[in-house]
Order: structure tokens, then C-alpha cells, then sequence
């Protein structure tokens, strides 16, 4: 008990550190992006950058919010963010969509079955290894600019961390808990949705998780090639007048909704799921 | 003989029932990377209404494998196992398991591991079930638990009342305790002991220690190695509780540890 409390009162820095609820661990994430602003400010301030490579934090707020809240017509991207920021979350999420209806079934299958594992695996992870924007291209050829090319690259780029990570999971099953599901009056079909889902869950969220990043990143790639509106067009437009401050409004818009858009998935998964929500 | 009948006082029809298992001629032949390998070999024995059976034997003799083949997770190689007087083909809640490691369901609390097996209940009736046998095993307090947030022994418990809420013609138990600390294993005897005088459950439990063997049987099959088979059969003839400094007791050890360490002709 001594020995404990002496530790305790040496380390309290690291006790501080570790609490779950410690003021410090509501301060600590800001830390970086505070010091980003001041860097930025400074330079733009002393124009260390001149203002039209790196415009000032001030000339990108006001950008922003004419972006999301100005009247449309009023500036060239005045009150457009609503309309790109819809356009693109519907192309992510069917794109995602997409990619998990194929994703989980095909890992749950090639986790389980060897046969299936030894059909897929090769290909897949061949596949797997061209990186996303050589189908670029081709999609382009074959899908033409702006939608389904954009959906094809999500869906592709999407596939893969949600089929290995859902691969994973069922295969770490342990058999055993088959066992006791069959001896407890399981089916064996049954035992997909009673056992082997719910077991393998922390998996398959973390490869949705990571889907779902690698969407937004390879949604912008789709929205490059120049369809009329997305948060990807937007940042391609930008670029091409010349508007580094609603560059960075795209990019900044980006990062939230990816984040927006994780916790979201986290969240209804935890709702929906006991395994979500007490594995994971 | 007689020890056998007394268990079962006031049924009398019950008494000229045939066995509830039947194990007969009992083989096992794994298929390995050099040659095949006989892990169990004309295992022969018969388990009656409400017995209390254990096997002994070290490890590696086939226990398990003999288990196995009980529930229906494997299939013998030859012989035949009935389940009153049905061949044994899969595995299903007439014949329950508590294993040795732990198999609980990690993403469903204790109550909700305790009701997994249950069926054709209204919901009510279901959760009054569930408390019923969640009391049976003294872990009312813990219904809303995670098998992460209970201890070895407690989870040994959860995995008892989820087979005993099914009612099973028997129930096997693979060295159950074997993982527990040595007075939680005691703990554990003797709640199974307490539930056993009251339901008069038909039990095959195996184990590698005699003293556990000795406390709990009323016939004890000792098993040897390579390949198993049963060396020998033992009926306890003590009265119960049994007390463990008795000599009667120490006597039964020590005529099991003979039993087992003799070199087999
Ligand atoms: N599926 C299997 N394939 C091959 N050998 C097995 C298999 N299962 C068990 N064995 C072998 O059978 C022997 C008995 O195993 P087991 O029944 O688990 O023994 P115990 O439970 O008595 O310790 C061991 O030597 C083990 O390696
Ligand atoms: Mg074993």
C-alpha cells in the first residue's frame, strides 16, 4: 500500500497524464493545431510567404464562411458549400455502401472457408497492390468523367481494408465458441449472425473505419477529373482561378467531414450492435 | 451396484431404466503428418440416470477427445455412443458442455449468456428463468456483468447455469475447474455437489485430479495414455458431504494414484 502511494505522488505528471477525464487530456490535442495557427499567422503577418501562395487565417475564414453561409450568386463560390458537401457525402456513402455489401460477405467467407480463401486471396492482395489512382485512367475510359467513375474509385479503394480486416476477424473466431454456440442449439447458419459477426465485430468496424477514410480521400481523386460539383471540384476549380483560401476551405471542410463522418459511423454501430458497442 | 440406485430415491420405475449413455467398443483414429494415431481404443462404459461419473486420467489420454465425441463435435472412428439408446450424431442441448477454457460469449453480459440457449419462451417467462438459474449459481448481483468484468470462477458459474437452464439428458464437463485457484476449485465442487443433490443431474465429468475425482464421483473410470483406454473402474463408496482429511478418503486417492501410475501390461 506504501510503496503505492509513493509511486503515486513521484509520477504525477504521468497519473495526471493517464486519468480518462484529466484536464490535461482535453487540453493536450489542441496543442498542435494552436501552435499551427500562430506559425501561420506569423508568416502570413510578416509575409515570410507572400499572400497569394499562403493566404492569412483571416482571408480564409472569411472565404469559408462566404463559402457555406453567403448568398449564391454573390461571389463565385458564395453559399455553395451545402449543395458540393451533399453531392459529395451521397457519392462516399454509396460508394462505401458498395464496397461493404461486396467487402463483408467476401471476408466472412474467405475467413471461414479455406477453399474460398485460397480462391480470393492471391488476386485480391494482387490487386490490392496497384495503387488506387493507376484505375484512374481506365475508369475514366470506361465511366466517363464525374459520378460513376467517382463511385467506382470509392467503392474499389473502399473494398480492400473492409474485406482483410473482416477476413481477420472471422477467422479469430475461436472455434470453441463455435462449439458451445452448436452445443447450446445454434444452427450452423444462424451461427454467422449469433457467433461469428458479433465475435469478429471489433475487426470489422476497424476496416469500415478505415474504408470510410480512404473513401473521402479517393472521392476528391474522382472529383479531380472535373465534374461540376463536390467538394473535390471545388478544390480543382479553386486552383484553377487561382483561390488558395478556398483551397483550403475544401481541405479544411474535407477533414471535418471524414471526421464527422467516422464518428457517425462508430456511433450507429454502437447503437445498433452489443458487440460494437462492448468489444470494440 | 446399490450405491448407484440410492441416488435416485422414490423412482422406482426410473430404476430398471436403461443407462442414459452407453459408450461401446469406443475407437478414435486421428489422421496426422506421420501416420494415423489411435487416441482412444475400445472404450467401453455406461453411465445410469443421476449418476455422477468422472474420468481420471492425465493429460493427453484422450480425455477430450472422448468428450468430444459425447457432445458430437467429432465423430468415432468405430463404436458406437447412445444417448438413450440414440446414436450420438451432433452436437445439441440434450447433451451440454462446460469446458475447460473459457467460452463465454464476450459481447453478451451474464444474463444474456445464461438465456442464449433458451427458447419458445415469452420474454417474461424467459428473464424469470434467467434470474431463477442466475440465483441457482449465487450470481444475482452480477446479471448485468461482462465475462471481461467477472472472475475465473465466476465465469465458471455463468458457463454451469447456461447449460443447467437447458435441462439436459447429461451434462459434460471437461476438467471444468482445472483453471481455478485451489479454493475456488473447492467452491466450485461443492456448488456443483449442492445443484447435483438437487436435481439428480446425469454428470460425466472429467479431470486429472484425484482429490477432485474422489470428492465428487460415485464411480471413477481411470484412463491411461497411448492409447487411452479405461485401466480401470473405481465406485466411491463414501457417504456424502465427503470430507477430505477422512481416511476412507485418502484411502480412495491413494488406490487411484496406484491406479495410475502402474505401468500398463
Ligand atoms: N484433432 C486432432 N488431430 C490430431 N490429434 C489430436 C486431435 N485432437 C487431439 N489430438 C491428440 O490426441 C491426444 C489426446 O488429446 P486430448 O483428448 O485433448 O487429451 P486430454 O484432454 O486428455 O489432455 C493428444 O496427444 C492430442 O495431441
Ligand atoms: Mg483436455
Amino acid at each position: 500500500m506504501k510503496a503505492t502511494q509513493n509511486l503515486d505522488a513521484q509520477d504525477g505528471f504521468a497519473m495526471t497524464f493517464n486519468k480518462p477525464n484529466g484536464w490535461m487530456n482535453s487540453f493536450i490535442p489542441w496543442i498542435l493545431p494552436a501552435l499551427f495557427f500562430m506559425g501561420w499567422f506569423l508568416v502570413s503577418r510578416f509575409e515570410i510567404i507572400p499572400a497569394y501562395l499562403m493566404p492569412s487565417p483571416r482571408q480564409v475564414g472569411e472565404a469559408g464562411v462566404m463559402y457555406a453561409f453567403g448568398t449564391p450568386g454573390e461571389g463565385p463560390y458564395a453559399g455553395r458549400f451545402w449543395v458540393d458537401a451533399w453531392v459529395s457525402c451521397g457519392r462516399v456513402l454509396a460508394g462505401f455502401s458498395l464496397a461493404a455489401l461486396f467487402g463483408i460477405p467476401l471476408g466472412v467467407l474467405s475467413g471461414r472457408v479455406d477453399a474460398m480463401q485460397k480462391t480470393l486471396s492471391t488476386s485480391i492482395n494482387a490487386l490490392r497492390a496497384v495503387p488506387g489512382i493507376c484505375w484512374l485512367p481506365l475508369a475514366m475510359v470506361w465511366f466517363g468523367i464525374g459520378y460513376k467513375t467517382t463511385l467506382f474509385l470509392v467503392a474499389l479503394a473502399a473494398f480492400f481494408p473492409i474485406y482483410i480486416n473482416t477476413a481477420v476477424g472471422a477467422r479469430q473466431v475461436s472455434p470453441l465458441l463455435f462449439q458451445a454456440g452448436a452445443m447450446l442449439g445454434v444452427r450452423r447458419m444462424n451461427a454467422v449472425f449469433s457467433i461469428l459477426l458479433p465475435g469478429a465485430m471489433p475487426s470489422i468496424l476497424a476496416g469500415l473505419r478505415l474504408g470510410l477514410g480512404i473513401s473521402w480521400a479517393y472521392l476528391v481523386l474522382g472529383e479531380l477529373t472535373g465534374v461540376p460539383n463536390g467538394l473535390g471540384a471545388v478544390i480543382m476549380d479553386a486552383r484553377m482561378l487561382g483561390r488558395i483560401d478556398i483551397i483550403i476551405v475544401g481541405i479544411v471542410l474535407i477533414a471535418l467531414l471524414g471526421r464527422t463522418s467516422d464518428l457517425l459511423l462508430s456511433g450507429v454501430f454502437r447503437l445498433c450492435f452489443k458487440s460494437a458497442r462492448r468489444l470494440a | 451396484m446399490t450405491t448407484q440406485l440410492k441416488l435416485i430415491p422414490g423412482h422406482k420405475k426410473e430404476l430398471q431404466a436403461p443407462p442414459v449413455l452407453q459408450v461401446s467398443k469406443l475407437s478414435k483414429v486421428f489422421k496426422t503428418g506421420d501416420g494415423p494415431m489411435t487416441v482412444l481404443q475400445d472404450v467401453h462404459f455406461q453411465v445410469a440416470e443421476g449418476e455422477f461419473l468422472c474420468v481420471l486420467g492425465p493429460s493427453g489420454c484422450g480425455k477430450t477427445t472422448l468428450l468430444n465425441v459425447l457432445a458430437g463435435f467429432e465423430k468415432p472412428s468405430a463404436g458406437k455412443a447412445l444417448l438413450e439408446e440414440t446414436p450420438i450424431m451432433e452436437s445439441g442441448p440434450d447433451r451440454c458442455v462446460v469446458f475447460q477454457e473459457d467460452t463465454l460469449f464476450p459481447w453478451l453480459t451474464v444474463k444474456e449468456n445464461i438465456a442464449f440457449g433458451v427458447k419458445g419462451l415469452s420474454k417474461k417467462e424467459k428473464r424469470e428463468k434467467t434470474n431463477h438459474f442466475l440465483d441457482l449459481v449465487g450470481l444475482t448481483p452480477f446479471g448485468d456483468y461482462l465475462p471481461r468484468e467477472i472472475s475465473g470462477g465466476m465465469k465458471k458459474r455463468v458457463s454451469l447455469a447456461r447449460v443447467l437452464i437447458l435441462q439436459p439428458r447429461i451434462l459434460l464437463m471437461d476438467e471444468p475447474f482445472g483453471a481455478l485457484d485451489a479454493q475456488t476449485r473447492e467452491e466450485m465442487q461443492d456448488l456443483l455437489l449442492s445443484l447435483w443433490n438437487q436435481f439428480h443431474h446425469t454428470i460425466v465429468f472429467i479431470t486429472h485430479d484425484i482429490d477432485e475425482a474422489v470428492a465428487l464421483a460415485d464411480r471413477i473410470l481411470v484412463m491411461q495414455k497411448d492409447p487411452g483406454m479405461i485401466a480401470k473402474e473405481i465406485r466411491v463408496r463414501l457417504s456424502r458431504p465427503r470430507e477430505r482429511t477422512e481416511s476412507s478418503f485418502q484411502d480412495y486417492c491413494k488406490a487411484l494414484y496406484q491406479a495410475l501410475k502402474k505401468p500398463q501390461p
